[in-house]
C-alpha cells in the first residue's frame, strides 16, 4: 500500500511553479555583486527584516524580526533599504523570460509564477525537465538571481515540488513518484490547508499529505468542503486549478495603505495620510478605468488595533475631490485624539467600469464633465512629470514628517544616484549595476 | 485583511440616514467653493460650446491612441468588436462610423475585404497633429521603418542593466567617468568585446582578448597594464553601448 503510486500516468499535465530564492535580497546581490555570498538584509527603512539572503538565514535571521535583533544575531550582515523599483523591474523581467517559453504564465506574486508546460515537449524537442532547466538557467544567467523550480501534475503538487529543495532547487515529480514526496510531508504544509483543517484531519488519524491523498473520495466529500476536495484531487495528480495567464487587468477592490513612523496623534497629519491614500487609490482606479461605489476608511493604532468604516456613495466616482466629504466624515467618526496612529488606509470597493456611470437626474453634468477634465489634466501631468506632480492640498501635511524618521529614513541607492536627465520621480526603467569600474 | 477587519469591527457603521447622501455632501463643498469664486459658474456657461468641441476631439485622440497602442502591442489591427470594447462603443455601427472617420483623416484604411490597415497610426504619436490638420504628410511612409533609440541601444531588454562608470581605464574607447554604459548579461562574450569582469576578486571594465586558451583583459588607457587572470575570471556582462547626456 505504501509503495503503490497514486497515479501511473506520468504527465497528463505539466505545471511548473517557480519561486525566487529570498527575492529582494537576491536582487540586491545581483546589482551589488560584491555582496554575493554575504548575509544581506533588506528593509532598513521599515526597521524590520523584509527579506534576508540565505547566508543571513543560515545565521538565524528570519523575516519580520526587528533589525536590532537581526544585528545581534548577525553583526556582519549588510542592511539595505528596500528598493522596490529595482525589485519590480526584476519581477517583470522574470515573467517575461518565462513567457519566452510558454504563453501560459500566471504571475502569482512578485516573485512566484505558475507556468503551464503541457504540450511543449514537441516544440522544445525534449522532456519537461529539460524545458524547466532551461527556464531556470536563463533566469539565473540573465538576471543573476537564483530561483527554485518544481514541476508536477497540478498546481498544488508543483508548489510542493518547488519547496522541496530550496534554494536553487530543481524538483520534478512525475505521476508515479508523487507518493514518495507526500509520504513525509505534514498535511499542514500543503498549499491551501490551514491549521484548523490540519487539526480536524488529525482527529481522523490523518497526519501526512499522503494519508490525506489516499483517503477515499466518499470520506473527503462527506467531511470537507469544495476547496479541500479540490486540493485532494490535485494531490492525486488531477489538475483542477488552471494556470490563469492574464496579468491583473481588473480589480474587485483597490486598497492603499501606508505605515508611518513615529506614530502620530496629529489629526491634520493623519488625515493628510488618508488623503494621500485616497489620491493613490483613485489614480489606480482611473488607470484601470474604474469607479468606486463604496469607500472604506481605516486607521491602525500603535498597538495594532484597527478601526474602519464603510461609506456608500450615491454614484460611482474615481475623483478624490468628490470623495473628500465622505473621507472627512469617515475620519471624524474613527479618529480618537487620545490614540497614536501608525497606519492609515482606504479601500475603493464595488468597482464598476467608469464608462457606464449613470448620472442621476438632478446632477449638474457640466460640473462633472469639468471634474473629469481636471483629472484628465492631472493624470496627464503625472505621466509627464511623475506621480503626484499635482496633488490635493490636503495631502500636503504628509511632508511635515519623513515617512520614517531618523536613520531608518534613508532612500535606496537607485533613488539617490541619478543619471543626468533622471529625477527623483522618474528614472530609466533598467536596473543599475553598482560596480565600481 | 481589510475585509476581516471590517467584519469583526465597525462594519458598515454609517447611520442609515447618512447613507446615500454623501455625494450630495461633496457637492455642498463645491457649492461653497463656488461662492468663493462667483466667476466660475459664468465661465463654464459661456464656454460650454467650446468645451464640448474639445471634448469630442479629445475623445477621438484618445481613441486613436488606444487603437495605436493595441497595434503596437499586438502587431495587428484590432477587429471591430475589439475596437468597440476598447473605446466603449456598444454597437458595430458606432465602430463603423469611427473607422470611417479615421479613414477620412488618414489614420487608417481598409482593404478590399474591409480589414483594417494602419496608416499614420503606425508610427508615432506625432501623427495626432496630422489628424487635426486633416492630411497625412508624404514623409510618413518613410518614417514607418524607423528605430527608437531604445531599440538601437538595447537588444535584449530582459537582460540589460545600466552601470555608471567611475574609472578612466576605458577612456581610449570613449568611455569616461560619469558615463552610463549599457550592459547585456545574456550575450556570450566574444574576442574584442568590452566586458564587465571580476578578475581575482576585483571588478573591472576592459577589452576581452582571447587567444586560444589564453585570456587577457586590456584597457584602453596606456596608464593601465593588461591584466592576466591568475585564479579566476567571471564575466558579468558585455558592454553594448555608452550613453552620455550633456
Amino acid at each position: 500500500m505504501e509503495a503503490q503510486p497514486l497515479t501511473i500516468r506520468s504527465w497528463p499535465r505539466a505545471i511548473l511553479h517557480l519561486d525566487a530564492d529570498a527575492f529582494f535580497a537576491s536582487c540586491e546581490q545581483a546589482i551589488h555583486p560584491e555582496l554575493k555570498g554575504k548575509p544581506v538584509i533588506t528593509g532598513k527603512e521599515r526597521g524590520i527584516v523584509a527579506a534576508a539572503s540565505y547566508e543571513a538565514k543560515a545565521l538565524g535571521v528570519t523575516r519580520g524580526t526587528r533589525l536590532s535583533e537581526a544585528k545581534r544575531a548577525c553583526p556582519e550582515a549588510v542592511i539595505l533599504p528596500s528598493d522596490y523599483e529595482t525589485y519590480s523591474l526584476f519581477s517583470v523581467r522574470m515573467f517575461d523570460i518565462l513567457r519566452r517559453f510558454s504563453p501560459d504564465v500566471e504571475e502569482y506574486s512578485i516573485d512566484e509564477a505558475f507556468v503551464d508546460l503541457t504540450g511543449l515537449r514537441r516544440s522544445f524537442h525534449g522532456p519537461y525537465g529539460m524545458i524547466a532547466r532551461q527556464m531556470q538557467e536563463t533566469i539565473e544567467q540573465e538576471l543573476g538571481i537564483t530561483v527554485s523550480v518544481g514541476v508536477s501534475l497540478s498546481k498544488v503538487l508543483a508548489k510542493i515540488a518547488s519547496k522541496h529543495n530550496k534554494p536553487h532547487g530543481f524538483t520534478l515529480i512525475p505521476g508515479r513518484e508523487i507518493h514518495r514526496y507526500l509520504r513525509e510531508l505534514p498535511l499542514g504544509k500543503v498549499w491551501g490547508i490551514g491549521p484548523n483543517t490540519t487539526e480536524f484531519m488529525r482527529k481522523f488519524g490523518i497526519k501526512t499529505a499522503l494519508a490525506f491523498a489516499r483517503k477515499e473520495e466518499d470520506f473527503i466529500t462527506k467531511h470537507l468542503s469544495k476547496p479541500y476536495q479540490e486540493i485532494w484531487h490535485e494531490l492525486n495528480g488531477r489538475s483542477i486549478y488552471p494556470v490563469v495567464p492574464e496579468s491583473k487587468s481588473s480589480y474587485q477592490s483597490i486598497s492603499k495603505a501606508k505605515t508611518f513612523t513615529p506614530a502620530s496623534n496629529d489629526a491634520v497629519f493623519v488625515f493628510a495620510q488618508l488623503s494621500k491614500n485616497l489620491e493613490a487609490a483613485c489614480i489606480k482606479a482611473r488607470r484601470y478605468k474604474l469607479a468606486a461605489t463604496r469607500l472604506i476608511v481605516f486607521l491602525r493604532t500603535q498597538d495594532f488595533s484597527d478601526r474602519g468604516v464603510e461609506l456608500r456613495l450615491s454614484r460611482p466616482t474615481a475623483y478624490p475631490a468628490e470623495l473628500f466629504g465622505a473621507l472627512k466624515q469617515g475620519f471624524h467618526e474613527l479618529f480618537d485624539p487620545e490614540a497614536l496612529y501608525r497606519q492609515t488606509g482606504v479601500v475603493l470597493a464595488g468597482l464598476v467600469p467608469s464608462s457606464v456611470i449613470q448620472y442621476t437626474l438632478f446632477e449638474d453634468t457640466a460640473r462633472i464633465e469639468k471634474m473629469a477634465r481636471i483629472y484628465d489634466a492631472v493624470d496627464f501631468l503625472s505621466e509627464r512629470f511623475g506621480k503626484y506632480a499635482v496633488h490635493h492640498g490636503s495631502s500636503l501635511p504628509t511632508k511635515l514628517q519623513a515617512r520614517h524618521e531618523g536613520e531608518r529614513g534613508d532612500t535606496p541607492q537607485r533613488g539617490s544616484e541619478l543619471f543626468k536627465g533622471e529625477n527623483r520621480r522618474q528614472r530609466l526603467g533598467l536596473p543599475m549595476l553598482h560596480i565600481k569600474v | 485583511m481589510v475585509v476581516s477587519l471590517l467584519d469583526s469591527r465597525e462594519s458598515k457603521k454609517v447611520p442609515a440616514g447618512r447613507r446615500g447622501c454623501l455625494y450630495e455632501k461633496g457637492l455642498k463643498g463645491l457649492d461653497r467653493a463656488q461662492e468663493n469664486f462667483p466667476l466660475d459658474s459664468k465661465r463654464s456657461f459661456t464656454y460650454t460650446g467650446v468645451m464640448k468641441k474639445t471634448t469630442r476631439e479629445d475623445r477621438l485622440h484618445s481613441r486613436v491612441r488606444v487603437i495605436a497602442g493595441f497595434f503596437r502591442q499586438n502587431g495587428r489591427m484590432p477587429s471591430f468588436s475589439e475596437i468597440g470594447e476598447m473605446c466603449g462603443l456598444r454597437s458595430k455601427n458606432a465602430v463603423y462610423k469611427l473607422v470611417k472617420q479615421l479613414e477620412g483623416l488618414g489614420v487608417l484604411k481598409r482593404d478590399k475585404k474591409g480589414r483594417l490597415i494602419p496608416k499614420s497610426l503606425a508610427y508615432s504619436l506625432r501623427m495626432l497633429g496630422a489628424v487635426e490638420a486633416g492630411f497625412p504628410s508624404p514623409a510618413e511612409e518613410e518614417l514607418a521603418d524607423t528605430l527608437s533609440l531604445d531599440r538601437l541601444l538595447i537588444k535584449n531588454p530582459d537582460a540589460t542593466f545600466l552601470l555608471k562608470v567611475s574609472g578612466d581605464s576605458m577612456s581610449g574607447a570613449g568611455i569616461l567617468p560619469g558615463d552610463m554604459v549599457v550592459v547585456d548579461k545574456g550575450q556570450q562574450p566574444k574576442n574584442g568585446d568590452i566586458v564587465i569582469a571580476e578578475v581575482d576578486g576585483q571588478w573591472t571594465m576592459k577589452y576581452l582578448r582571447k587567444r586560444g586558451e589564453k585570456v587577457l583583459l586590456i584597457s584602453a588607457n596606456p596608464r593601465y597594464q593588461p591584466i592576466k587572470p591568475k585564479t579566476e575570471l567571471k564575466i558579468a556582462g558585455v558592454v553594448t553601448a555608452v550613453v552620455r547626456k550633456y
